[in-house]
């Protein structure tokens, strides 16, 4: 997250700068408002790195907890229906003390992740083979668009009946969740892969292999690392959603059984653990795109992104 | 001089693409030859099928008849023996400006510390050194275009194939670019087809140009261009210059009016 908004910030300032070495012959076509070029204070400079946009951010959730807190004691707020931050961060170190907590959270992302693994790789290898006969593709498509348009969630009850209510099932959902967006993604990028490009390959008399290997893969890779990021999301749902319906350990079933309890703070903490294994799985993606997309990661100095 | 050898000839060739209304024909019996280490330009009015010719020499459209001959020989098309550069630089981002030049020896299954070498070579005969591990996004476009002319030549294609390779550049650029290309042509001993709308360039570079009529194209006509200059600056201020211009103008507005007709 923090690398995106540097990047925005960045290219805002390039924009801003190009925009004032902009030779005097357009200015009065593009700028018909001359509004007042105000330069950023001294305080929104300093705020505008990572430090200072990191106090900012962390100034903001202790005024969110604060103010709920505060309201809670204050009566506004029942602590039976909505939970107190104090509360949640005695359930979250009880629960942590007891080793309850880690274990639930292992359950559950160890889930997330091998559901993920599997459905995100038999999905965009599917989607990838999809490349190599148009016939086939045609054939299926209707299948995996009828496929696609079942909310897979109805499919958790089947799911549980066939694999049971242990952690096979909770697998199996989030490779359902997965599997057939990885593969929609895959096709979608491999047939919008750059014809000139396979062309240009094909007069140096490559096979389509090779075409494969050397354009196809590549000029995928971007979409596909892409929809890792929305993949690990859906894997998450299939494991909670697999724990919510039967289930002995993991944070959906935290969640769900203190729900029935009207156990708010410990709903909260299964909630807030939830968040922050999503947060940190869409970081490791981040920094996985960032060493395996090297060249998407330039930006000339002259380039403007609004 | 000498009449040189043919060293290929298209004989008839037809090709046409399926429409609403039926087969739309392309390119109806289009024939001509080109000589070793020619240089052709092939213009005709937008539309008429150019591109069309320039895939099916490639070997990336099958004609629907007629013959190609290399060399005495008849071939289906002239894959992995062509030199192919477009408009577009065709050059992978996800490769360095290295990586880019090698991909031709790649394919070829050359040894890589060999291929290494000689792409090293090229790039500083090129004067693209110290580019080498760059990605094509941080390149000018005319850098782009000569790392695509080196990936072109040093496959060391029997023909080069160049479609429109430099309309997309400024003239400046241009200009420098049709330099190093015929200087290239020189050292390297290449045949050249080069498809263009651009009459100028056609008569600044070629030895030969060849007029396409109108859609379904065949060959209008082909004309000896005889500038002794070898530079396209040069050959741009040689008296007889205008004289060809002219008469190639002609030619292709000819057409225009018999469109409007």
């Amino acid at each position: 997250m923090a690398t995106h908004t540097l990047k925005t910030s960045e290219a805002l300032k390039t924009s801003k700068n190009l925009k004032s070495s902009s030779p005097a012959s357009t200015r009065p076509t593009r700028q018909p408002a001359a509004r007042p070029r105000v330069k950023p204070s001294a305080f929104a400079r300093g705020a505008d790195t990572t430090l200072g946009r990191g106090i900012i951010q962390l100034l903001a959730v202790a005024v969110f907890f604060l103010a709920w807190e505060g309201a809670v004691r204050a009566g506004w707020l029942t602590e039976f229906l909505v939970g107190a931050p104090s509360g949640i961060w005695r359930v979250f170190l009880a629960s942590m003390l007891d080793g309850s907590l880690p274990v639930d959270t292992w359950y559950t992302v160890i889930e997330a992740i091998i559901g993920f693994l599997i459905g995100t790789l038999v999905g965009s290898l599917a989607g990838l083979g999809l490349w190599y006969s148009a016939f086939v593709a045609r054939l299926v498509e209707p299948f995996i668009v009828a496929i696609n348009s079942v909310p897979k969630i109805a499919l958790a009850p089947i799911v549980i009946l066939w694999f049971g209510t242990g952690f096979v099932s909770k697998v199996a959902l989030a490779v359902s969740l997965t599997a057939l967006v990885a593969l929609i993604a895959a096709y979608q990028a491999a047939r919008d892969a750059d014809p000139d490009l396979q062309a240009l390959l094909a007069s140096m008399g490559a096979s389509k292999n090779r075409i494969f290997k050397s354009v196809i893969v590549p000029s995928t890779l971007p979409a596909i690392i892409g929809m890792f990021r929305i993949n690990i999301g859906f894997a998450l749902v299939g494991a909670v959603v697999g724990e919510f319906i039967s289930s002995q350990r993991g944070l959906g079933h935290l969640i769900y059984s203190a729900s029935s309890l009207y156990d708010l703070n410990t709903v909260w903490v299964g909630l807030f653990v939830l968040m922050f294994v999503g947060f940190l799985l869409y970081h490791v993606i981040d920094f996985a795109e960032r060493r395996i997309l090297p060249w998407r990661q330039i930006t000339t100095a002259g380039q403007v992104q609004v | 001089m000498t009449a040189p050898g043919v060293q290929l000839s298209l004989d008839g060739i037809r090709k046409s693409f399926p429409g609403k209304g039926g087969p739309v024909p392309v390119l109806d019996g289009l024939s001509f030859d080109i000589y070793e280490r020619d240089f052709v330009s092939i213009i005709g009015p937008s539309g008429c099928g150019k591109t069309t010719v320039f895939n099916v020499i490639a070997g990336l459209l099958e004609p629907d008849s007629g013959t190609m001959t290399f060399r005495g020989e008849v071939v289906p098309g002239l894959q992995g023996r062509v030199g192919y550069m477009m408009q577009k630089d065709l050059l992978f981002p996800w490769r360095t400006v290295l990586q880019n030049v090698m991909l031709g020896l790649e394919m070829k299954g050359v040894d890589r510390a060999q291929a290494l070498d000689t792409a090293r070579e090229y790039l500083s005969t090129f004067g693209l050194s110290g580019f080498e591990n760059a990605y094509p996004k941080m390149l000018s476009g005319g850098m782009r275009q000569r790392t695509a002319l080196i990936r072109t030549l040093i496959m060391d294609p029997d023909i080069l194939l160049l479609d429109e390779p430099f309309s997309a550049l400024d003239y400046q650029t241009r200009l420098y670019l049709e330099g190093v290309l015929l200087d290239a042509v020189e050292t390297f001993h290449k045949t050249v087809v080069l498809v263009t709308h651009d009459i100028d360039e056609a008569v600044a570079l070629s030895k030969r140009v060849v007029v396409l009529g109108n859609r379904p194209t065949k060959v209008k006509s082909v004309h000896k261009i005889g500038l002794d200059a070898r530079s396209p600056i040069g050959a741009r201020s040689d008296p007889r210059f205008s004289d060809y211009f002219q008469t190639l103008c002609g030619e292709l507005e000819i057409q225009t009016r018999q469109r409007a007709a």
